[in-house]
């Protein structure tokens, strides 16, 4: 086939378009819709749309203007739940078995087979301690939280939240199924970033993708708890501790979903706004969900794709950490220079050097932050607790672990940062890895990796001042 | 063409679960490729599932298949490649998904098309139908979720659907299982060649187009004898479609 | 200027951390958080602004000049003129008319710049690339109305003769940029339209707006926050000295007669094409009502468009309000057998006749 003959149809089409003009489109859609009318007025021998409406019945209790709301922060509110204190039993055992029980024997077998001390730290209390403790710390919540959600999307109740919701999101420039990549992010955000595949407008798919990091993952609800606990709480008669500790884990929470809208309000102004925008929402019927298929994919599609990208990224860094603390330079490990270093910017945002090299090197996972601080600051301070130079732990005592703290000069101001901090900051490793796959783009990745830490600093920094300045 | 009774099917051999193989458009292990199409939500992964043993990911929630997955599955001596391609309102518009499913259909040249519909929204899903039945004369209607329709007092002459779209209906509920044997064996009758379609072309298109189109088809034709979808290619062309313009001029259509 | 900044916050950090006040540190993070917002401002930052003053561009010169005399073929333009028009300094446009009469693109005419044939032919050349730009961003970008006509602006000048013809291929070689002026071929054929502005029209002519001017700026977005839509029928029910009043599609719109100078309709003499006074906007679908579509307004484009016809808002499909959000918006549709939401901005735009 030569080109000039191409270049004549060509030519021939760009002509009769000219002559046919600009509704081509228009005409052609509602002629193929013409046809289907008419074959299925050809095809369909009764109708009686009754039962149909039930779908309708349903939705308009749920839309409505009293039950809607409630109904949807019951729900939500009753997964979340199920995932926060249903997680600690199952994930109290991975973690006996599997640091309990497991690592003595991995331990005598290297002792049995002579491996030197330093290759056996290496291997155990660096590679395989991180990797046990994501898993022990991941996987049960993960395990709970996923399956429930996806039998609430099987259902057919998710895209109703977003029609509840999507006025707000609209006000900040985003889709209402953002509300849903949300409310899975506080599940985990790698899996939040997958889910906005849902979202079908390019514009709207990237503020989700790019916010999705300001829903405060499971990696960090213990965190944020047991910081609240040893620290806000104990500022109040112990009778109202409790409650005080739960507002202040929900505020941080809250904050993070006020971060969220007006981040994505901001991009939707500046760096999105060339992106193409469109909107649709369909309300799928409801249908019963396919019970222990949902349970099966969900586990295999979701979980363990996560956990697994997880583990990847965890054993370099659990590597990574018992180096860091083993390697000496000078009279000192790696660790404490860093720490030394960082202690001086460290203070300027109301963190300290160990807070900050703990982020750094816990990259890979939220899960492994505060065993690591805690590991930090009994090798700087040199204290009597944990097992070691490089192994991470924690402790079952909460007194414990705050004296650990304590130790390290924590104040008050230090853990409300940290809480603030956990909130903004990167996102971990696996998000990362994940919003790049799913943007194909260095661009957009950055930006969702940069954005957080820069809030986080300024966020901090201001807030220490501020406390400084009263508290003078 | 007429929908199979149910006794065809009675020596249908067991499904073979090949596992996920990602292949790309490479087909040389497979005898033949069959392509899912249709609608978000109309139980497209289901019925994959359903051939393959696989367990892809479904969901009642309009937009989650969005790369392609692939499975196989064997019948009498025959290997199938199934890919189950995202689920589309339509192949006119320029979404990332409907650039996959529309360059599969036209590209990949699946053997047979199997386009997945809502039996409860026939009308919304013939859009799609009848667009995919201008790129491709292989398909075979899969009439799904016909236990809600049941339920909705929706009653279908599967023969009249059939007779209009040209190309064979099976009615199907693939949640649970039913009517898949007769869907498998069908779809081995198009690719056998036992089934030949003649499948439904637009019409209702203002006049002034339907020329434009013809004659444009007809110029495409004389070019490319080989290709069975030069209405589609017209339409395209008069839609200004780069990427067709692109193929047009690369020769993937020689 | 980059590097600057950095060794400033560099500077800043050290000075706080060995000099610790946080009375201090919050002033100097406010004051060199506002220093970086002063430069670094999109579109109004002093970095920007002085990249910008450096640079005047013969070229962007020229061809600014050329689409004045093109647009105002029947003034008389005058240096002044272009200097009041471009808002160049009047040496600039006095040397760019030099290097114009120069290259035989202009010639003076009775002390009036006049186009030669080769200026003509190259103000069509920027015209289109112009109105390919603005139908390329209203097409396949998200950009905002009020900002197609600004980037349609720098882009004009940037794009030469290969990219327009490819960006005129990627769009499938349109006719109309999306204000509803022509736009020219690579051979410089030009669409005809034959249309007067709205307020030259008399009470009780019904007409079709064609065209939507984008300048002044002020103006269009007077006319934007209308919900104005290019495609609509209008019928004058009162136009005098102080306002044009018109019907169009169920609603009632009120203008100043200079705002209504800038729309430019086609009178419909044709009484089978005078659309039906029942067609209104999706949005006032009450409850309990049922429609059928009679189209999708022309101001709704690129993918939300092909968006919307494929999801059935097509002429003659059936639509009822399905679901009412608890915020009042979006609202849920059923329409041809499902239940589809979209926002108002979206319904805007779709015609139905209500039952
Ligand atoms: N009742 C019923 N439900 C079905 C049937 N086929 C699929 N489904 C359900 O429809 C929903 C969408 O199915 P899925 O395969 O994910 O659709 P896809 O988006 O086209 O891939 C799921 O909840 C399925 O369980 C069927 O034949 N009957
Ligand atoms: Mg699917």
């Amino acid at each position: 086939m030569d080109k000039i003959t191409i270049k004549n149809i060509i030519a021939l089409a760009e002509e009769l378009r000219w002559k046919i003009g600009d509704d081509f489109h228009d005409n052609l859609a509602e002629g193929i819709y013409a046809d289907a009318a008419e074959i299925v007025e050809d095809a369909i021998i009764s109708k009686s749309n009754k039962t149909a409406r039930l779908d309708n019945k349903i939705d308009r209790i749920v839309t409505s203007r009293v039950w809607g709301f409630p109904i949807m922060f019951f729900i939500l509110g009753i997964v979340l739940w199920l995932t926060i204190q249903g997680a600690n039993y199952p994930s109290a055992m991975l973690s006996d078995f599997l640091l309990g029980d497991i690592r003595p024997v991995l331990k005598s077998l290297a002792s049995g087979v002579g491996m030197p001390w330093w290759l056996s730290g290496f291997l155990i209390n660096g590679v395989y301690l991180a990797v046990a403790w994501v898993i022990a710390v991941m996987l049960p919540p993960m395990a709970i939280f996923f399956p429930l959600f996806t039998l609430l999307e099987d259902f057919g109740y998710l895209p109703r939240v977003a029609f509840n919701l999507d006025y707000l999101f609209k006000k900040s420039g985003a889709h209402g199924k953002q509300a849903l990549t949300m409310s899975m992010g506080f599940g985990c955000n790698a899996a939040g970033v997958v889910a906005t595949r849902i979202i079908d407008s390019p514009r709207e798919r990237l503020i989700a993708i790019i916010t999705n990091n300001f829903s405060l993952c499971n990696g960090r609800w213990p965190t944020q708890i047991l910081l609240a606990t040893i620290f806000i709480g104990a500022v109040v008669p112990a009778s109202m501790s409790g409650m005080v500790s739960l507002a202040a884990v929900f505020g941080i929470a809250v904050l993070g979903i006020f971060f969220m809208f007006f981040v994505s309000w901001a991009l939707s102004k500046t760096l999105l706004k060339g992106e193409v925008s469109t909107f649709n929402l369909e309300l799928p019927p409801y249908r019963p969900p396919n019970f222990w298929q949902t349970i099966y994919t969900s586990i295999i599609d979701r979980t363990l794709i996560v956990l697994w990208r997880a583990i990847v990224f965890a054993a370099p860094a659990g590597a990574a950490i018992w180096l860091i603390s083993n390697l000496n330079i000078g009279d000192q490990s790696i660790a404490a220079w860093i720490i030394q270093y960082l202690d001086g910017f460290g203070f300027i945002i109301g963190l300290n050097g160990v807070i900050l090299l703990a982020y750094i090197v816990a990259i890979p996972a939220n899960e492994i932050v505060i065993p690591t601080i805690l590991m930090l600051t009994v090798l700087v301070t040199g204290m009597q607790a944990g097992e070691g130079a490089g192994v991470m732990f924690e402790l079952d005592s909460v007194n414990d672990t705050a004296a650990i703290l304590k130790a390290g000069g924590w104040t008050v101001l230090t853990a409300i940062n940290v809480m603030l901090f956990s909130l903004l900051h990167n996102p971990c490793s696996t998000t990362i890895y994940t919003i790049y796959k799913e943007t194909k783009s260095k661009k957009w990745t950055l930006i969702a990796t940069i954005l957080p830490i820069i809030m986080g600093l300024v966020v901090t920094f201001v807030v220490a001042q501020i406390w400084r300045i009263i508290a003078n | 063409m007429d929908v199979l009774p149910h006794s065809n099917c009675e020596n249908c051999d067991q499904f073979n679960t090949d596992g996920l193989k990602k292949l790309g458009i490479d087909i040389d292990d497979f005898d033949f490729v069959v392509a899912l199409a249709g609608n978000p939500n109309t139980g497209k992964s289901t019925v994959f599932n359903a051939l393959t043993g696989l367990r892809q990911h479904t969901g009642n929630w309009p937009g989650k298949t969005v790369t392609r997955a692939e499975g196989a599955f064997q019948y009498n001596d025959k290997k199938y490649k199934l890919v189950d391609l995202p689920g589309t309102y339509s192949l006119l518009s320029t979404s990332e998904d409907e650039e996959i499913a529309r360059n599969f259909i036209l590209f990949g040249k699946p053997n047979v098309t199997v386009i997945v519909v809502d039996a409860n929204r026939l009308e919304r899903n013939l859009n799609l139908v009848l667009q995919i039945l201008e790129i491709t004369n292989k398909a075979v209607l899969c009439l799904n979720l016909m236990d809600e329709a049941k339920r909705n007092k929706i009653d279908i002459n599967v023969r009249s659907l059939a007779r209009d779209l040209g190309i064979p209906v099976v009615p199907t509920s693939a949640r649970y299982k039913e009517g898949i044997p007769e869907l498998i064996q069908t779809i081995n009758d198009l690719a056998d060649g036992k089934i030949i379609c003649k499948p439904h072309k637009i019409k209702n298109i203002p006049k002034d187009i339907e020329e434009a189109v013809e004659l444009l088809s007809v110029r495409v034709k004389k070019e490319f004898p080989n290709i069975p979808n030069s209405r589609w290619i017209a339409f395209r062309l008069l839609e200004g479609d780069a990427q067709i313009i692109e193929a047009l001029e690369s020769g993937v259509f020689l | 200027m980059l590097i600057f900044v950095v060794i400033v916050i560099d500077y800043l950090l050290f000075m706080m951390m060995y000099s610790y006040n946080p009375v201090y540190s919050l002033l100097i993070f406010i004051v060199s958080s506002m220093i970086i917002y002063l430069f670094f401002r999109p579109n109004k930052g002093l970095t920007w602004l002085l990249l910008n003053s450096y640079k005047v561009d013969e070229k962007i010169v020229i061809e600014d000049i050329l689409k004045q005399l093109y647009h105002n073929s029947n003034n008389n333009i005058t240096t002044n003129f272009l200097v009041n028009a471009l808002g160049y300094k009047d040496a600039v446009i006095i040397s760019g008319i030099d290097k114009m009469i120069d290259s035989d693109l202009v010639y003076f005419d009775n002390d009036f710049f006049k186009l030669t044939e080769e200026g003509f032919d190259y103000a069509v050349k920027i015209v289109r690339v112009h109105r390919l730009w603005e139908r390329y961003l209203a097409e396949k970008t998200g950009f905002d109305k009020a900002e197609w006509h600004g980037i349609a602006e720098r882009k004009e000048h940037e794009t030469n003769e290969d990219e327009a013809m490819e960006l005129a291929t990627q769009l499938g070689n349109p006719i109309f940029d999306p204000h509803g002026d022509p736009i020219p071929t690579s051979t410089g054929k030009i669409a005809e339209i034959d249309s007067i502005p709205l307020s030259g029209l008399a009470i009780g002519e019904v007409g079709k707006i064609i065209n939507i001017d984008d300048n002044p700026e002020i103006i269009y977005k007077q006319i934007l926050a209308e919900n104005i839509h290019i495609g609509s029928q209008i019928k004058i029910l009162e136009n005098n000295s102080t306002r044009v009043t018109f019907y169009s599609e169920g609603e009632e719109f009120r203008l100043a007669p200079i705002v209504a100078g800038n729309i430019k309709v086609f009178i419909l003499k044709n009484q089978e094409e005078i659309q039906d006074k029942s067609i209104v906007r999706l949005t006032a679908l009450n409850p309990g009502e049922t429609a059928i579509v009679e189209g999708i307004s022309k101001e709704s484009r690129g993918d939300s468009r092909r968006r919307l016809l494929d999801l059935g808002f097509v002429r003659g499909a059936k639509v009822s309000i399905d679901l009412v959000n608890p915020f009042g918006e979006p609202t849920g549709y059923y329409i041809k057998g499902t239940t589809i939401a979209l926002r108002d901005d979206q319904a805007l735009k779709i015609l139905i006749k209500k039952d």
